[in-house]
């Protein structure tokens, strides 16, 4: 079964243009100038009911855009798109009653209120019984972990909090499909881990289809099972996350801070140095040649360290090297 | 039955959310009583110098100056987001209630309360009641011409503010002819001649929400209460048609949001 069918959707935007200064405002007063920005060009994919689909790349490439699409938010400028059988800028309601959204940049719990209060509004909202809202409420404050938190007015919740509490009111209703635009923005390693096993939980329960736009890597290697990774409004990469991990995920950013200075002949086998300070280092690594472990071991042997950081790298670095196998003919550009 | 338990749930809600700050909840009601007691003092002193103006009296003006004061106040309680329109269009604010499966329109406005609402809403009644024209069957052509009133105002925020689709900015603007409206509607209406009558059913509506149902409220006539009901459904439906026309231009935004 398919869940989302998107066929040469396009969205295009008309931006003001100015050159900086008085006189360009001026200008522009009186003689406004226009400029098209395509930030969709005629994508086309599929999503499977129940997959988890990360739709990933780097800021401004038109991710936000799609998912806005998809939900009614947005009209196209050309293209179709039919989600759970609707088409979502013709049947906004209908659809809205089956999908849940959470946009990581525009909290949808009223900030002075503690999160039980939107969750009781939202059951009104999506029409449900006073006693199933309850129910429901029980089961996603356990599965969040966030049954403290739903008497907390939300600004005084920390962002992590907070998120646990925006994925788990989008799904009150039972939703078939949960569209998350970046849902992990702004959040501290465990944080992301938190919202990370939550979402994994209710795919693997529920059945709930997940598509996840994100710049973070992460995201994509711990949700999802299949990647579309888009660049300028288009699609330029699509596969399993396995094969995407096998040819272009394969190296590892470290950077170690230590209690004292780091020695001079510093060197890890398998990991090329990228930077030396007084107290820290960075360097990189083939995962795939050089296990995690065996990193962090000679690291600690190097002396005591106070903190680590390990990354993928940014996805701007993984669309480069997608680009550089299509120059040399090892990849097709999607 | 559905739109209505959805619209007492936001109603709640923005009355929680008005009362988390309890001082602010109470000095907004309470100063806009008083505020509105000092600007209509202005109006008492004007008609003990002149008594009448082409035949209206201080007491005209107490029945005027109440409706619109209740009609401004429920718009205010119920429909506050109606004045913050066009700033929700412009910073991308709509993605939230587009997501939701209920009206738009209905959602946004419907999603603030402004506190001070509360302060005119009553005022208007004690208006009324100060008036000389109380009545017990004035006091029902009062409440259904506040809502008719109401009603006009809403529809007429809406359609400043739903400009902001084509143009961008267009609260200062909206502001402006909110003001016009105001101050129009609490002048009497024996001041203007025939054109500036028509403006003031048409392009600025202040006779819908001050000088004629005013005259609803003080004597039931058919001819009133037509002008209402055609104003207010007239200018309903042109608010609903081009917030419509507006949302296929809708461009969404990446401004940082927050609901209240």
């Amino acid at each position: 079964m398919t869940s989302i069918i998107v066929h040469n959707l396009q969205k295009v935007f008309q931006t003001k243009r100015k050159a900086a200064g008085l006189s360009g405002s001026m200008r522009s007063l009186f003689k406004p100038e226009y400029s098209t920005v395509e930030a969709v060009r005629k994508i086309s994919f599929q999503m499977e009911t129940g997959e988890l689909l990360g739709f990933i790349g780097p800021n401004g490439a038109g991710k936000s855009t799609t998912i806005k699409m998809l939900t009614g938010i947005l009209h196209p400028s050309g293209g179709e798109a039919s989600v759970l059988g609707f088409v979502p800028w013709k049947d906004r309601q209908k659809l809205a009653f089956q999908i849940g959204t959470v946009f990581g940049q525009r909290p949808q719990l009223w900030y002075h209120l503690p999160a039980m209060d939107t969750f009781t509004l939202f059951g009104k909202i999506y029409e449900l019984d006073d006693s199933e809202t309850k129910k429901r409420i029980d089961f996603l404050a356990e599965a969040f972990e966030i049954r403290d938190l739903l008497d907390v007015p939300v600004r005084k919740l920390s962002l992590g909090q907070r998120m646990r509490c925006e994925v788990a009111a989008s799904l009150l209703h039972r939703p078939k499909l949960l569209l998350l635009d970046e849902p992990s923005i702004g959040l501290d390693v465990v944080a992301k881990q938190h919202i990370r096993d939550a979402i994994r939980r209710m795919n693997q329960e529920e059945g709930v289809g997940v598509l996840l736009t994100s710049h973070d890597a992460g995201d994509l290697e711990a949700l999802c099972k299949r990647v579309i990774i888009v660049n300028h409004g288009q699609i330029v990469y699509e596969d399993k996350v396995s094969n995407l991990k096998r040819k272009f995920l394969t190296t590892k950013l470290v950077e170690v801070r230590y209690a004292k200075q780091v020695a001079k002949d510093f060197s890890v086998k398998g990991a090329k140095i990228l930077k030396v300070g007084r107290y820290g280092v960075k360097l990189q690594f083939d995962s795939a040649q050089t296990p995690v472990d065996s990193v962090i071991t000679r690291l600690s042997e190097m002396g005591d360290i106070m903190d680590i950081t390990i990354s993928d790298p940014p996805l701007e670095e993984v669309i480069a090297k997608i680009y550089e196998q299509v120059r040399e003919g090892k990849q097709e550009l999607t | 039955m559905n739109t209505l338990k959805f619209l007492f749930a936001i109603w709640k809600t923005n009355l929680q959310s008005a009362m988390e700050y309890r001082a602010s909840f109470l000095t907004q009601v309470i100063g806009m009583m008083v505020n509105n007691f000092i600007y209509f003092a202005i109006w008492i002193i004007f008609f003990e110098r002149f008594k009448d103006v082409r035949g209206w009296g201080v007491n005209d003006m107490y029945v005027t100056f109440g409706i619109l004061a209740s009609a401004f106040g429920i718009v205010s309680l119920f429909f506050g987001n109606a004045f913050m329109l066009s700033d929700v269009i412009n910073k991308g604010r709509l993605d939230y209630y587009l997501s939701m499966p209920k009206p738009v329109l209905l959602h946004t406005v419907s999603s603030r309360m402004i506190s001070s609402g509360m302060g005119d809403f009553a005022y208007g009644f004690v208006s009324y009641a100060l008036s000389g024209y109380f009545t017990w069957d004035g006091l029902a052509r009062f409440l259904l011409a506040m809502l008719l009133a109401a009603t006009v105002f809403a529809a007429f925020l809406i359609l400043t503010q739903s400009l902001a689709f084509w143009f961008g900015m267009m609260s200062n603007f909206s502001n402006l002819v909110l003001n016009a409206m105001l101050t129009f509607g609490i002048y009497p209406i024996t001041l203007f001649d025939n054109y500036a009558k028509l403006i003031l059913f048409t392009i600025i509506p202040a006779a819908l929400m001050g000088a004629v149902p005013a005259e609803f409220i003080r004597a039931f006539t058919w001819q009133t209460l037509g002008q209402l009901l055609l104003g207010a459904f007239g200018f309903l439906t042109l608010a609903i048609l081009l917030f419509r026309a507006g949302l296929r231009r809708y461009e969404s935004g990446s401004a940082i949001q927050t609901e209240v």
